[in-house]
């Protein structure tokens, strides 16, 4: 090989892939606007932005898998926590993440900006990004839940417990979050039917209660979970 | 040494150093965040995402720095003339200094742009574009009064001017969050696994020549093939980040064809390392930049190669994506890439610019070992957890928190090869500051 070819090389392998990348990008641009929902990127969702941008939210937290990996990912976090939990855990982070061994920094959010987060949380929430991450997805969770209500020794309740999210809260003899109060005991204070009633609308029977309330489950599995959680006793 | 204006050079290098070592200062306290809990006051004045707009700036500072001053240091020798103005690089030197500093000041008082890795707000962003300006105009300048043109020089400066204008993606504000991570990687990706390879060909390519005495022909005609091979598969390659923002679909076979490509032209340069050396025509007088020359091929393979190839594929990275996998990748890939690259430069630049052609290598053979050794073992605890956090959070749907109290004891063991890192780090830089001349030959 010649030192002419080595060049040839090295302009048609820059040129080509130059080309394909460029040509695909003006491709991207065109779709981009129906795959991320550009038409519900109002106002409020860019200043939820520029406050996620402010605070520097994203070098802990990632969100579309890329920034720091010190926090939870924040691509579906309307999903996993509500729109609550979300008001809650920006505004008081000192109290939301007083037992955990991790913290949050309080930086004194205004209601304004709290709000504008929330609406890009919510926008980002329904970006069609191939169903990532893999632990919100509701196709493969689905799947990991009957894998392992198919289990001799788990309940199908037990199954919901573990896979839709209820864990990042609560505790079941010592594995889950410390958010919320552990439930290794919950049936002595609570029957299922009560528990039903809370995971609906948690201030009907705890007007305290901090809990956001978990629309995303179905009649189902509201009933499966209540059931094993009133037999913890 | 023949050029009088290469001894800047040594300032660059020097200030790299000390950001080098704060670099790794940062780091430390990032790890101690996962494994102890920092008390709420601690965290509410100086959070992780400070700490970590620190790390990632100061990594990102002190190697520009050193590109540049390894660019100042190899353009007298390549068109054998001075540099254009020296004041130009003095000046260029502290502007991207203070700037770097007002910076790193600003982060801890909450002055963000907020974008990780590109956290530099928008009035500094200009001055760092300033000083690229100045940089690439003083060393064009040099190139073309001396009208000796080379591939080296021309690899050189075109890596360095592609550096600079892929920057310019990172600057506006993005409405589409999709779009601004699409962008982002312009600057990222494309910087170190395009711009920045065509330096580092550039750099390996001069110091191969000097070190082996090999013909410059040869040199050079394989310096066109790996960056021919660098570009055809790093810039459609970008494609692996697009997986999961929201961009089309096409995007997982651009991506994951080109970037399964990668790891060739990385293999390319280690076997081109090893044959130079094998026919070289010079004795070696240095043995050790030989071996640094040596551990950066090798670790590039490893870090870049094979650490980015294990997690690349869109049915792997879809378990991986945003774990401390690429935590791991990309510590091995930017330390055996670029660090160990600048080291090598420092080494075989920074004795002569004292006047010692032979310098004694036992402290930087100390150095060299316990950084390579330390790095190579954090690679392999933060891949233990970052393979943990991808089986139970990813495929079991354990919560966050959870999963990572499993992680924790990694993060522990990595804290401690951390304070190892830094040991190796502080010898060296100290062996670079004040090298000795040996007293004997080597051999």
């Amino acid at each position: 090989m010649t030192k002419k070819i080595a060049f040839w090389i090295f302009l048609l392998g820059t040129l080509s892939s130059a080309v394909l990348f460029l040509g695909l990008t003006v491709d991207t641009h065109r779709q981009v606007a129906a795959l991320s929902h550009a038409d519900k990127l109002s106002e409020n969702v860019v200043a939820g932005k520029r406050a996620f941008e402010k605070y520097n939210c994203n070098d802990c937290h990632t969100i579309l898998g890329f920034g720091g990996y010190y926090a939870p990912d924040l691509t579906k976090v309307v999903q996993r926590v509500g729109e609550d939990g979300i008001r809650y855990r920006v505004k008081h982070p000192e109290l939301a993440f007083a037992n955990s061994v991790r913290k949050m920094p309080q930086q004194h959010v205004s209601e304004v900006e709290i709000e504008s987060l929330v609406a890009f949380f919510n926008w980002v929430g329904e970006i069609d990004n191939g169903d990532w991450p893999p632990q919100d997805s509701k196709k493969r969770l689905s799947r990991s839940e009957q894998r392992l209500s198919l289990g001799a020794t788990v309940s199908p309740g037990a199954a919901v417990f573990q896979t839709k999210g209820c864990m990042n809260c609560h505790s079941l003899h010592g594995v889950g979050g410390t958010f919320g109060p552990v439930l290794d005991t919950i049936g002595r204070t609570l029957t299922s039917e009560q528990i039903e009633q809370y995971i609906l609308n948690p201030k009907s029977v705890n007007p305290n209660a901090k809990m956001p309330p978990q629309n995303g489950l179905s009649d189902r599995e509201r009933d499966e979970v209540a059931k094993f959680l009133g037999n913890l006793k | 040494m023949v050029y009088t204006s290469q001894k800047i050079a040594n300032w660059y290098f020097s200030i790299a150093l000390f950001l080098f070592v704060l670099q790794v200062i940062m780091g430390l306290w990032l790890i101690s965040n996962y494994v102890f809990t920092i008390p709420q006051e601690v965290v509410n004045v100086f959070p992780f995402a400070t700490a970590r707009a620190m790390h990632t700036n100061l990594l990102v500072l002190w190697m520009l720095l050193a590109f540049m001053g390894g660019t100042y240091f190899i353009v007298p020798m390549e068109t054998e003339s001075e540099i254009w103005s020296p004041n130009l690089a003095w000046f260029q030197l502290i502007a991207l200094v203070v700037t770097g500093v007002v910076a790193l000041v600003g982060f801890a008082f909450g002055w963000t742009k907020g974008r990780p890795l590109l956290e530099i707000p928008p009035p500094l962003n200009y001055m760092v574009v300033v000083g690229a300006l100045v940089f690439l105009f003083n060393v064009g300048m040099t190139m073309f009064k001396a009208r000796r043109w080379t591939v080296i020089q021309g690899t050189l400066l075109g890596g360095l001017v592609f550096l600079a204008l892929l920057y310019l993606a990172g600057i506006p504000f993005y409405r589409n969050e999709v779009i601004d991570w699409y962008y982002w990687w312009w600057v990222i990706h494309l910087w170190v696994e395009g711009a920045w390879e065509l330096v580092t060909g550039a750099i390996m390519a001069f110091i191969l020549m000097r070190l082996t005495g090999v013909d410059r022909q040869v040199v050079e005609k394989w310096l066109y093939v790996e960056i021919g091979l660098f570009m055809f598969t790093g810039i459609a390659g970008t494609g692996h980040h697009y997986y999961w923002i929201g961009a089309p679909k096409y995007w997982l076979w651009v991506g994951g064809i080109f970037s399964a490509l990668e790891p060739l032209p990385i293999l390319l340069m280690v076997i081109d390392t090893m044959n130079h050396v094998r026919h070289r025509h010079a004795q070696i007088v240095n043995p050790h930049t030989w071996t640094i020359a040596m551990g950066c091929a090798v670790f590039h393979m490893i870090g870049a190669g094979v650490w980015g190839f294990a997690h690349t594929l869109p049915q792997v990275n879809y378990y991986t994506h945003g774990s401390q996998v690429t935590v791991s990748h990309g510590h091995l890939a930017f330390f055996g890439a670029y660090a160990l690259l600048n080291l090598l430069v420092f080494y075989f630049a920074m004795p002569q610019l004292k006047g010692i052609e032979i310098y004694k290598p036992t402290r930087a053979k100390l150095g060299f070992w316990t950084m390579c050794s330390a790095m190579m073992l954090m690679g392999l605890t933060f891949g233990i957890a970052g393979v943990l956090q991808s089986y139970l959070e990813r495929v079991l749907g354990m919560g966050y928190m959870t999963a990572q109290s499993y992680m924790r004891l990694w993060m522990g063991v990595t804290l401690v090869l951390g304070v190892f890192f830094l040991g190796g780090v502080l010898i060296t830089v100290c062996d670079l500051l004040s090298p000795k001349a040996a007293t004997e030959r080597l051999d």
